[in-house]
C-alpha cells in the first residue's frame, strides 16, 4: 500500500489550480469561466485542509476551508444573477464578444 | 472566554457594529414602509454620523482584539486604521449626496433600500479590511467589499455598459481573489499560521523555501494589487469606471483603493517589518525583496496610467486611467518602507478624495444634463457655466499637483519621502510622470474655454449641489495653502501597530 | 514485486488498451459513408432550432439561488452546535446573532414576493353555447 502524505494532495491542489487558470484563460463562455473559478477556489480548500491534517496546525485550516466554500456559494449565486442579465441584454454568455466598453 | 470578556471586545469593533446594525435597518425599514423610499438617504446619513462618533472615539483606542489562539487578535484598532476609517466615512457621506442628485440612481428609485444596502456592505468590508489582522479576515472581508461591490458596478441595468461593468469586475475580481486565496493557502501551510503576528514570529529566522514564499506572496499581491488597480491587474478599471454608474465609480475611485492600501501597508508592515529604526524606516526580512517589486509596480502603473489616459474622449474613462496613474504615486510613499512614507500616503489620500470626489461630482451634474461624458460635448460649457468650468478646473489643476492647491502638497509629500531615501531615479520619473498628466487634464479645460460652441447650454444646478462643490473646491485650495492639521494627523496616524 | 496499487495499474493498463484496439479495428473495419442526414444531431429528423439557452421561467433561477445560499449558510451551524457548550451564554449569544441576520435575509426575501411561485393563469377553453345554438 502506498501512504497518502501530504505531497499527494498539493498535488492534485496543483492540478486543480492548473486547469481552473487555463479554463478560465481560455474558456469563452462566462459559466465555464465561473467554473474555472470555481476550481482554483477548490483547490486552495483541498491545501487548507491537508495543511491542517498534516501539518498539525490546529483547526484553522478546517475553518477557513469551511468559509471559503459559504463565499464560493455566495459568489456563484451573484456571478449567476450577473450572467444571466448579460444573457437578456446581448442574448448570449460570450466574454470574448462583450466589449462595448472597449474604445 | 465569558461574557465581559466578550463584551470587552465588542468595544474594539463598534464602528463595524453600527455598520452592521445600520446595513439591518436599511433592509427591514425598506420592507416596512415599502412606498416611502426618500426616507433612505437620510436613514444612511443618520447611519453614517452614528459610526463617524464611534470611529473618532476609537482613535485613542489601541490594541487586537477576538484571539483564535496565542494573545494576538485578528481584528487590530489603531490610530491608523481610525484615520482610513474616517477617509472611507467621508467618502461614504459624499456618495450619499451624489445619489441624491443622480439621475441614474433616481431612475432606479424603486430600489433604493438595495442600494444603500450594498453600499453600507461595502463599508463593512472595507472597515474589516482596515483593521484586519489575519489572513482569513482579510480575505474574507474582501470577498465582502467585492460582491457588494460586483452588484453595484451593474446595478442601474439602463443601458448594456452597466452589466458588462458588473461581469468583467465580476470575473477579474473572483480570478484575483482565487489567486490570493492559494497563496493564502501556500502561506498557511508554510508557518501554521493565519494571524499577521504570529506570521512575523513564525517567518522570523525561519527554514522556508524561498522560491515557495515569493510565489505565495506575488499571488497575495496579486489580490491586493487587484484593489488598488496596481498596473499588472488594472485591466478592470477604465471598462468598469466608465461603465458602472457615476456615484459607484466615485467611491471605487476613492474608498475601495483606500481600504486596499490600508491592507497593503498593514500586511508589509505587521507581517516582514523586524524592527523601525529611530528614523521611522522599517527593517524587512529578506525572505522577499518587496521594494524591488514595488518600485517596479509603482513605475508601470503610472507610466501606464498617465499614457492611456492621454488618448481617452470619455470623461469617465479617462479619470479612471488617472486613477489607475494615482495608484502608482501613492505606491511611491508604500515602496519606500518608512513611517514618513506611510504619512505622506495618508495625507495624499485625504487629498485625493476631495479633489477626486470634486472632479466626479461636476463630471455628474453635467452627465445629468448633457447625457453624455465625451470631451467633445463639454465644448465651450465654460462660458455657459462659468461656476462648474471654474471649479472643474480647480479639481483637475489640483489632480495635477501644481500650486497653489492640496494636490501639490500630497505629491510634495510623497516626493520628498522618497528623496529621503535618496531614490532619486524613481522620483524623476514619478515627475516626469506629472508632466506627462498636465495634457491631458489641461486638454479638457481646453475643451471648455478655448473651444467655441454655437448652441448655449445652460446647467442647471441645485443649490444644495452648488454648495458640495463649492466646500470642495475651497477645501481643495485651503489645504493646499494651510495643510498643518492634516499633516500633523496623518503623522501622529501614521505608526502601524506593530510587535 | 507489485503493491496493492501497482496491480491496479496494471488493470487500468489493460483496460485502456482493449478500449483502444477495439476502437481501432472497428475504425479499420467500418465502412464510412456519411450523409447530410447521418450527421444531424436528431437522426429521427428534428431539426434543432435556436440556441439550448432555452428561456425558463426565470423563477427556477430565484429559487435556486436562495437555496443556494440558505443551505450553505447553514453549514456555519455546524462547527457552532459542536463546540457552543464550551463557551457558555457568549457562544450561545453569537449562534443567535447569526439567525437573526439570516432571519432578516429571509424576511427580505419574503417581503420581496420571491417566495411566492406566480402560477400561470390558464386560460380555460369556453365554448359559446348558446351562440351556436341560436343559430
Amino acid at each position: 500500500m502506498i501512504h497518502v502524505s501530504l505531497t499527494h494532495y498539493l498535488v492534485v491542489s496543483a492540478f486543480l489550480f492548473s486547469f481552473g487558470l487555463y479554463g478560465v484563460v481560455t474558456r469563452k463562455n462566462a459559466v465555464m469561466v465561473l467554473m474555472g473559478i470555481e476550481l482554483i477556489l477548490n483547490s486552495a480548500n483541498i491545501n487548507f485542509v491537508a495543511f491542517s491534517k498534516f501539518g498539525n496546525y490546529g483547526l484553522n485550516g478546517q475553518i477557513m476551508a469551511l468559509f471559503v466554500i459559504i463565499l464560493a456559494a455566495a459568489e456563484a449565486a451573484i456571478a449567476l444573477a450577473i450572467v444571466l442579465n448579460i444573457y437578456k441584454t446581448f442574448a448570449h454568455v460570450d466574454v470574448d464578444k462583450i466589449n462595448n466598453l472597449k474604445e | 472566554m465569558n461574557i465581559a470578556n466578550f463584551s470587552q471586545m465588542l468595544s474594539f469593533i463598534k464602528p463595524e457594529l453600527a455598520v452592521s446594525v445600520t446595513i439591518l435597518v436599511v433592509v427591514v425599514f425598506d420592507l416596512i414602509f415599502n412606498k416611502n423610499k426618500k426616507i433612505i438617504p437620510y436613514i444612511a446619513l443618520l447611519g453614517i454620523v452614528v459610526t463617524g462618533y464611534y470611529v473618532i472615539q476609537q482613535y485613542a483606542l489601541s490594541g487586537t482584539a477576538f484571539p483564535t489562539s496565542g494573545k494576538y487578535g485578528m481584528v487590530t484598532v489603531d490610530a491608523f486604521a481610525s484615520f482610513f476609517k474616517m477617509i472611507v466615512l467621508i467618502a461614504t457621506l459624499c456618495i450619499v449626496i451624489f445619489s441624491y442628485y443622480s439621475d441614474e440612481i433616481i431612475k432606479t428609485q424603486g430600489r433604493l433600500g438595495e442600494y444603500y444596502t450594498l453600499i453600507f456592505g461595502m463599508v463593512l468590508g472595507m472597515f474589516v479590511m482596515i483593521s484586519a489582522s489575519d489572513l482569513i479576515l482579510i480575505y474574507l472581508s474582501m470577498e465582502l467589499m467585492s460582491l457588494s461591490s460586483y452588484v453595484l458596478a451593474g446595478f442601474t441595468k439602463l443601458r448594456t455598459r452597466n452589466s458588462e461593468a458588473a461581469l468583467k469586475y465580476l470575473i477579474y475580481g473572483a480570478i484575483s481573489s482565487g489567486l490570493m486565496l492559494f497563496g493564502i493557502s501556500l502561506v498557511y501551510g508554510m508557518t501554521g499560521t493565519t494571524n499577521l503576528y504570529q506570521l512575523n514570529a513564525a517567518l522570523q529566522g525561519a527554514d522556508v523555501n524561498l522560491y515557495t514564499v515569493g510565489f505565495a506572496l506575488i499571488l497575495i499581491f496579486a489580490g491586493i494589487g487587484y484593489k488598488i488597480s496596481a498596473a499588472p491587474f488594472h485591466f478592470w478599471t477604465p471598462d468598469v469606471y466608465e461603465g458602472a454608474p457615476i456615484s459607484i465609480t466615485a467611491y471605487l475611485s476613492v474608498a475601495s483603493k483606500a481600504a486596499g492600501f490600508a491592507l497593503l501597508m498593514r500586511f508589509l508592515k505587521t507581517t516582514f517589518v523586524t524592527y523601525v529604526d529611530p528614523h521611522g524606516s522599517w527593517q524587512l526580512f529578506n525572505i522577499f525583496d518587496w521594494q524591488t517589486l514595488l518600485i517596479l509596480i509603482s513605475v508601470l502603473t503610472m507610466t501606464l496610467g498617465n499614457f492611456a489616459a492621454l488618448w481617452q474622449d470619455n470623461l469617465k474613462r479617462m479619470l479612471a486611467y488617472s486613477s489607475i496613474a494615482h495608484a502608482g504615486y501613492m505606491l511611491l510613499g508604500v515602496l519606500v518602507l518608512t513611517n514618513k512614507g506611510v504619512s505622506a500616503v495618508m495625507f495624499y489620500f485625504f487629498v485625493y478624495l476631495i479633489m477626486n470626489l470634486g472632479a466626479f461630482f461636476v463630471v455628474m451634474i453635467i452627465a445629468n444634463k448633457i447625457g453624455s461624458e465625451n470631451i467633445d460635448d463639454y465644448d465651450g460649457l465654460g462660458y455657459s457655466s462659468p461656476f462648474l468650468g471654474v471649479t472643474f478646473g480647480i479639481f483637475l489643476v489640483s489632480l495635477t499637483g501644481l500650486p497653489p492647491t492640496a494636490g501639490f502638497i500630497g505629491k510634495l509629500n510623497l516626493f520628498v519621502a522618497l528623496l529621503d531615501k535618496q531614490m532619486v531615479v524613481v522620483a524623476v520619473i514619478a515627475v516626469i510622470n506629472s508632466v506627462v498628466s498636465l495634457y491631458y487634464y489641461i486638454r479638457v479645460l481646453k475643451h471648455m474655454f478655448l473651444t467655441k460652441r454655437d448652441e448655449k447650454i445652460s446647467i442647471p444646478v441645485p443649490m444644495p449641489a452648488f454648495l458640495f462643490i463649492l466646500v470642495m473646491a475651497t477645501t481643495t485650495i485651503f489645504f493646499g495653502i494651510y495643510f498643518t492639521p492634516i499633516t500633523s494627523w496623518a503623522q501622529n496616524a501614521a505608526a502601524i501597530l506593530h510587535f | 514485486m507489485l503493491t496493492e496499487f501497482g496491480k491496479i495499474f496494471v488493470f487500468i493498463l489493460l483496460a485502456g488498451l482493449f478500449v483502444a484496439v477495439g476502437i481501432f479495428t472497428a475504425k479499420i473495419l467500418r465502412p464510412h459513408r456519411p450523409t447530410k442526414e447521418k450527421l444531424e444531431t436528431y437522426e429521427c429528423g428534428e431539426d434543432p432550432i435556436g440556441t439550448p439557452w432555452v428561456k425558463f421561467n426565470v423563477r427556477f433561477y430565484v429559487v435556486a439561488l436562495i437555496f443556494l445560499i440558505f443551505d450553505v449558510e447553514v453549514v456555519m451551524l455546524f462547527p457552532w452546535a459542536v463546540t457552543y457548550q464550551k463557551f457558555g451564554a457568549y457562544g450561545y449569544l453569537v449562534g443567535i446573532i447569526f439567525l437573526i441576520v439570516l432571519f432578516v435575509g429571509m424576511l427580505y426575501e419574503w417581503g420581496k414576493g420571491d417566495l411566492e411561485w406566480d402560477r400561470p393563469q390558464p386560460i380555460i377553453p369556453y365554448l359559446h353555447k348558446e351562440e351556436e345554438q341560436n343559430k
